[in-house]
């Protein structure tokens, strides 16, 4: 009798505090890296934003953690022919304020992004292509392009949709021949200040943002998809990734993104739980090709590294998995392409072998046997150990004899300098938003122009005629299969005269208490929303 | 003219016949603190090793071609595929770093030392100038003065860095300018008690220039109070290069002094690879503690009041 009372004093001990940490577990805490520039969802095209964005703004097609599109706003979409798509919106969902989701809520949404006044980096990129709206009813869309774009089903991932009568929109909202009307008076970034103009159609509500300290959001009880596990999220910005760790370890927060790679193995120790994924970003190493350069020494104001065959050595004497091993504990994978096998528009190329004595054969027989001097620029505080990363490729290519010397600068430095041209070499990385290959080529490759649009971060000014055309056919043909073909054959026409030498993939890693789970994303998003509470299930 | 000849005759006399005792005095008094002595030979041991560096370290930390990342991360006393011995484990990169903290307490030491001289000079000049001529110069050097001094100086220093980039002699530069303002204000004070004795009177009756006053009969007396701010000093001076590098805005990373040492570890403390912060974390400790026990004894012998 006793034995059972105790055993009875037990259990509802046991119950009681299950209860409890039940109803804690109903909030989620997150501990971001960086904090959303603003609250507005076209502002600013920057992954920071994005991530919070879509607990509360969804788009027409989103993108899975492979970044394989899905239905999400609209149910399915199709080329009618090389110009012409349609859209088949989501019946039955509302806004925020209970408000329907109809076509002119879309045709708002794309009509406003290029009107967003002093956008950092502008989400119009998305929308460019797009020369006219109609809807066809309520819940279809015909998008016209003016050319072929393949990639209007990827770029519709990145328009936020939001609400056109809560931003003030006339009852018709239309976009013909490249114009818009009926848009009222667009609101602008400061307006998203206040929640009350913070209208999605997300799992997720905005109930306060406050500059520096939190992001609170509470559940869309009225939300179409699958019902998100948590009653409120807490996002708090900790950018110094030491306080960060210290949080989750102190329970401050439950998850966390980017850990420090070095504090993994005693994040796990500790019982927590670490997922890593390889992510999209490529690192890489470009190199001055147009021109002397004043930061390349020894070699009479010759620029050797327009040698396709110096190039080679430099790549050749780069023992990658050494990088991978040591620097980057293992969280990466040595990169041969511009984006890790295998997403869209890749060929499967292996990295190239760490060789010290072909790479010196190849430098005599450029004529720089003696080697020469060169300046390696890199940001200290972007990427995954960039620095120390840029610093063990100087000790590599020290060994063959190019005089590296190391000059690293804060990020925003860093980037002015590099797009003035400041370094002869420089370490950078790509993240491809859109997931397939296009986005590379595009950005860092592609011949200089940046009012097409093109080879816009291509510092080095890298240019090769028949790549261009290949990358051009790419970019407007429809079909997946040759689009893919054209894009490999484009980047190995690249990578065989090693107009860039990557290094390594970054994986990316989130930790968390045991209690939860979160499957990880190759585009680095920490979607609050996707994260599970693993007692519940 | 006539004034140039007598001079050099009579002061090389007397000084011999009047140094060599309070020199012998101060020795004698500095002696009585054994902690004091201990400092003084932590301080010069260390003088000795980071000025020995090239010819004691293992290895020359900031030769790029002679490190191996694949030594990097290794504990204390553990050997590398080379056979040498890391007695202090190495950082990342493969640094042995017994020998980057050696090359760094000399990178740290001779920012020090020269942004120490250079700060020194200007301030003399300012201070004595401000004392001599009083007046407008006066109100407008010790303004300056007092400007400098009231914004800290790791604001001054990390917003001049930031401006001029990174290296070893902009560092200097960027501690000469936040320094120079503690030594102009202790000449002066010193020289506005000393000018109105009666030797400096005496000097002026001899229609001696200006500039021969302030500098052979006005300065050898405003030197205790100096030596005593510069030793505190250059303490300062070695833990201000070792922040401004520890927030990487110092010296650049391949060259690394104790500062940046110890940030390159940070990284690793909650990971467990202690050695990377610790050691040069203690390294500068160890001179820091040194010249701060000096500098105590120092005081403590030039102030009058605490004279037996």
């Amino acid at each position: 009798m006793q034995m059972n009372l105790r055993r009875l004093a037990g259990a509802v001990l046991i119950s009681s505090t299950a209860l409890a940490s039940a109803a804690a577990a109903q909030e989620l805490r997150v501990g971001l890296a960086s904090e959303p520039t603003s609250m507005d969802p076209q502002f600013h095209n920057l992954a920071t934003n994005t991530q919070v964005r879509l607990n509360i703004f969804e788009s027409l097609i989103e993108q899975d953690p492979l970044q394989n599109l899905e239905p999400s706003l609209a149910t399915e979409w199709e080329a009618l022919d090389d110009t012409t798509w349609r859209f088949r919106l989501r019946e039955g969902v509302a806004f925020h304020d209970g408000t329907p989701f109809t076509a002119r809520d879309v045709i708002y949404s794309v009509c406003r992004i290029p009107l967003v006044e002093n956008s950092p980096s502008s989400f119009s990129i998305y929308t460019q292509s797009i020369s006219g709206m109609e809807a066809e009813d309520d819940h279809t869309v015909i998008i016209t392009t003016n050319g072929p774009n393949p990639l209007l089903p990827v770029e519709s991932s990145t328009w936020a949709i939001m609400s056109a009568d809560a931003s003030g929109a006339e009852a018709e909202v239309t976009f013909a021949d490249g114009t818009c009307e009926g848009l009222g008076e667009v609101p602008q970034q400061q307006a998203f200040n206040s929640p009350e103009l913070v209208i999605g159609t997300g799992p997720y509500k905005l109930q306060e943002s406050t500059r520096g300290a939190q992001i609170v959001l509470t559940r869309n009880d009225d939300y179409w998809g699958e019902a998100p596990d948590w009653e409120t999220i807490r996002l708090r910005p900790i950018t110094s990734a030491g306080p960060r760790v210290a949080a989750l370890l102190s329970g401050d927060v439950d998850i966390i993104e980017s850990p420090p790679i070095q504090d993994l193995p005693r994040l796990e120790r500790e019982g927590f739980s670490v997922v890593d994924t390889l992510s999209n970003r490529v690192i890489y190493i470009a190199l001055h090709q147009e021109g002397p350069h004043s930061g390349i020494t020894g070699t009479d104001g010759e620029n050797p590294l327009l040698d396709a065959r110096v190039r080679e050595a430099i790549s050749l004497s780069i023992n990658r998995d050494a990088i991978v091993e040591r620097i980057m504990s293992g969280y990466a994978t040595s990169a041969g392409e511009l984006l890790p096998p295998p997403m869209f528009g890749t060929s499967g190329r292996p990295a190239d072998p760490y060789d010290p004595d072909r790479a010196k054969e190849l430098l005599a027989e450029a004529g720089y046997a003696d080697g020469f001097g060169l300046v390696l620029g890199t940001p200290n505080d972007r990427y995954i150990n960039d620095e120390q990363v840029a610093q063990a490729v100087a000790q590599m290519l020290n060994r063959v004899g190019i005089r590296v010397t190391v000059d690293a600068a804060t990020a925003s430095q860093f980037f002015s300098r590099r797009n003035n041209q400041e370094y002869p070499a420089f370490l950078a990385g790509w993240g491809a938003s859109s997931g397939e290959m296009s986005s590379p080529l595009k950005s860092l490759v592609a011949s200089f122009d940046p009012d097409a649009g093109m080879g816009v971060t291509n510092a080095g000014r890298y240019s090769n005629a028949e790549m261009d055309e290949l990358l051009q056919k790419a970019m407007v043909t429809i079909d997946d299969e040759e689009r893919s073909q054209l894009l490999q054959q484009a980047e190995t026409i690249v990578l065989d005269e090693h107009g860039i030498v990557p290094l390594h993939y970054e994986r990316s890693a989130w930790a968390m208490s045991p209690k939860i789970s979160y499957e990880p994303r190759v585009d680095q998003y920490t979607l609050a929303y996707a994260v599970r509470n693993a007692e519940a299930d | 003219m006539t004034d140039t000849t007598p001079t050099p005759a009579p002061l090389p006399a007397p000084a011999p016949a009047r140094a060599q005792s309070p020199l012998l005095r101060i020795a004698r008094n500095f002696a009585e603190d054994r902690l004091a002595v201990l400092g003084l030979l932590l301080f010069l041991a260390v003088v000795v090793l980071a000025f020995a560096a090239p010819w004691i370290a293992p290895q020359n930390p900031y030769d790029l071609a002679q490190l191996d990342i694949m030594d990097g991360g290794l504990p204390p006393g553990e050997a590398s595929f080379s056979g040498m011995t890391y007695w202090l484990g190495t950082d990342q990169q493969g640094r042995d770093m017994l020998s980057a903290i050696l090359y760094g307490l000399r990178i740290s030491l001779v920012v020090a030392l020269v942004s120490l001289a250079c700060a020194i000079t200007i301030g003399v000049v300012a201070g004595m100038a401000a004392a001599w001529f009083g007046g407008r110069v006066d109100s407008l050097i010790m303004r300056v003065v007092d400007l400098q001094l009231s914004f800290p100086s790791i604001l001054v220093a990390l917003i001049l860095l930031a401006l001029f980039g990174r290296g070893v002699d902009k560092v200097i530069i960027a501690l000469v300018i936040v320094q120079w303002a503690y030594y102009a204000r202790t000449v002066r004070s010193s020289a506005i008690v000393e000018r109105r004795k009666d030797y400096i009177e005496a000097a002026r009756c001899l229609a001696l220039s200006h500039r021969r006053i302030m500098f052979r009969h006005l300065l050898p007396n405003c030197v205790p109070p100096l030596i005593v701010v510069a030793t505190v000093q250059i303490a300062q001076a070695i833990a201000l290069e070792a922040t401004l590098s520890f927030l990487g805005v110092g010296v650049p990373i391949t060259e690394p002094s104790l500062g940046l040492l110890i940030a390159n570890g940070y990284d690793y403390l909650l990971s467990g690879r202690y050695w990377v912060s610790v050691f040069p974390g203690i390294a500068l400790l160890i001179t820091i503690v040194a010249i701060n026990l000096v500098g105590d004894r120092l005081r403590d012998i030039f102030n009058p009041r605490l004279q037996k």
